[in-house]
């Protein structure tokens, strides 16, 4: 089965400094029939303006991952880490029982975009951690990369849930299939471009949420970027 | 010193109870390895929500002073107990751990 969000339904917010468009429930937007998608929160597509961002504040029991797509992110906490990343680039955070962190356009003149995603964790109260990676941005090229994952590696950031997160960037009229468990959840993003999944032709921004979808087809109508989640 | 006790969702943010905006009592105290609050507040909708997500809560206490920089207190609330009392009107959580963190200290 599948669930298509549409871009223009979605709710947006726009405070000047920031424009986000939240998936999910989040801030003064609530819906309760959109609180979530398993193990996932939330998933905000947001536009920071040059120097602007989010002072310190606390997480706790979320696996937090910042996909930057524009710009750059400047990432400080209470661990002692301190990271600007750029498109390529990704963090993670593992809040378990609490870190302290700031997130910043590291820009004084460049507008950052960035995805947001925040899971529940496998385990709460665990020890916090922090982590950036870099991918390679040719690898995203007409194939399925991951960029995080419980099976982590050099250019995959761990995180600590049964999850991974790819990216792909598909030319026009190429397919990828991807195959999930029975029981798995897929989570399909469409960043940049039009493409077709399951079926269902889904536009820059929008959403579709699959369960029961073991064998699943992806077919660009034109070039697209998008970000696929398996999730439990 | 002006001292204002939050309770938001740690989800988005959404503010559950936030002592500048109501009259409630509160007091909060050591207990065990943790921290007890009790805050006297009526029953209501934003209690019933706090309740309902009440593993996914974010207390803070914030100090601002006239001749040193805010100090904010985040507590974590990992497994509670956090319950209300409807005879006494009374909300009490039990918070695992915190953090102090002064916010002029990190860079913006």
């Amino acid at each position: 089965m599948i669930n298509v969000f549409p871009a223009a339904e979605r709710h947006s917010a726009d405070l000047g400094w920031l424009r986000s468009q939240p998936s999910f429930s989040f801030g003064e937007y609530y819906d309760p029939n959109r609180t979530g998608f398993g193990v996932m929160r939330v998933c905000n597509d947001d536009y920071l303006a040059p120097g602007r961002g989010f002072g310190a504040h606390p997480h706790s029991d979320m696996e937090i991952v910042s996909i930057v797509l524009n710009g750059k992110i400047r990432h400080e906490d209470n661990l002692g880490n301190s990271v600007v990343s750029s498109f390529g680039e990704v963090q993670r955070m593992s809040a378990g029982s609490g870190v302290i962190h700031t997130e910043f356009n590291a820009s004084e003149d460049e507008e950052l975009r960035l995805l947001q995603l925040w899971f529940m964790p496998e385990e709460r109260g665990v020890t916090p951690s922090y982590e950036a990676t870099k991918y390679d941005i040719e690898k995203l090229h007409n194939a399925l990369l991951p960029v995080v994952s419980d099976q982590a590696s050099d250019q995959v950031a761990w995180i600590g849930q049964n999850m991974t997160v790819y990216l792909s960037k598909l030319e026009q009229g190429k397919q990828l299939s991807y195959v999930a468990a029975a029981d798995r959840r897929l989570f399909l993003y469409i960043i940049e471009g039009r493409l077709k999944a399951h079926g269902e032709t889904l536009s820059a921004g929008d959403t579709a949420q699959m369960v029961q979808v073991s064998g699943l087809e992806l077919t660009a109508e034109e070039p697209a970027f998008f970000m696929l989640i398996d999730l439990p | 010193m002006k001292q204002t006790f939050l309770v938001k969702h740690a989800v988005g943010g959404r503010m559950f109870i936030d002592s500048n905006k109501q009259e409630l009592k509160y007091t909060f105290a050591p207990q065990g390895e943790g921290w007890l609050f009790m805050v006297d507040v009526p029953w209501s909708e934003a209690i019933e929500e706090l309740l309902a997500r009440k593993n996914e809560l974010n207390v803070f206490v914030f100090q601002e002073f006239d001749d040193r920089p805010t100090l904010k207190t985040w507590y974590y609330v990992k497994d509670g107990p956090v319950e209300y009392s409807a005879d006494q009107s009374r909300l009490t959580i039990v918070a695992d751990s915190r953090i102090e963190y002064y916010p002029h200290l990190y860079s913006t």
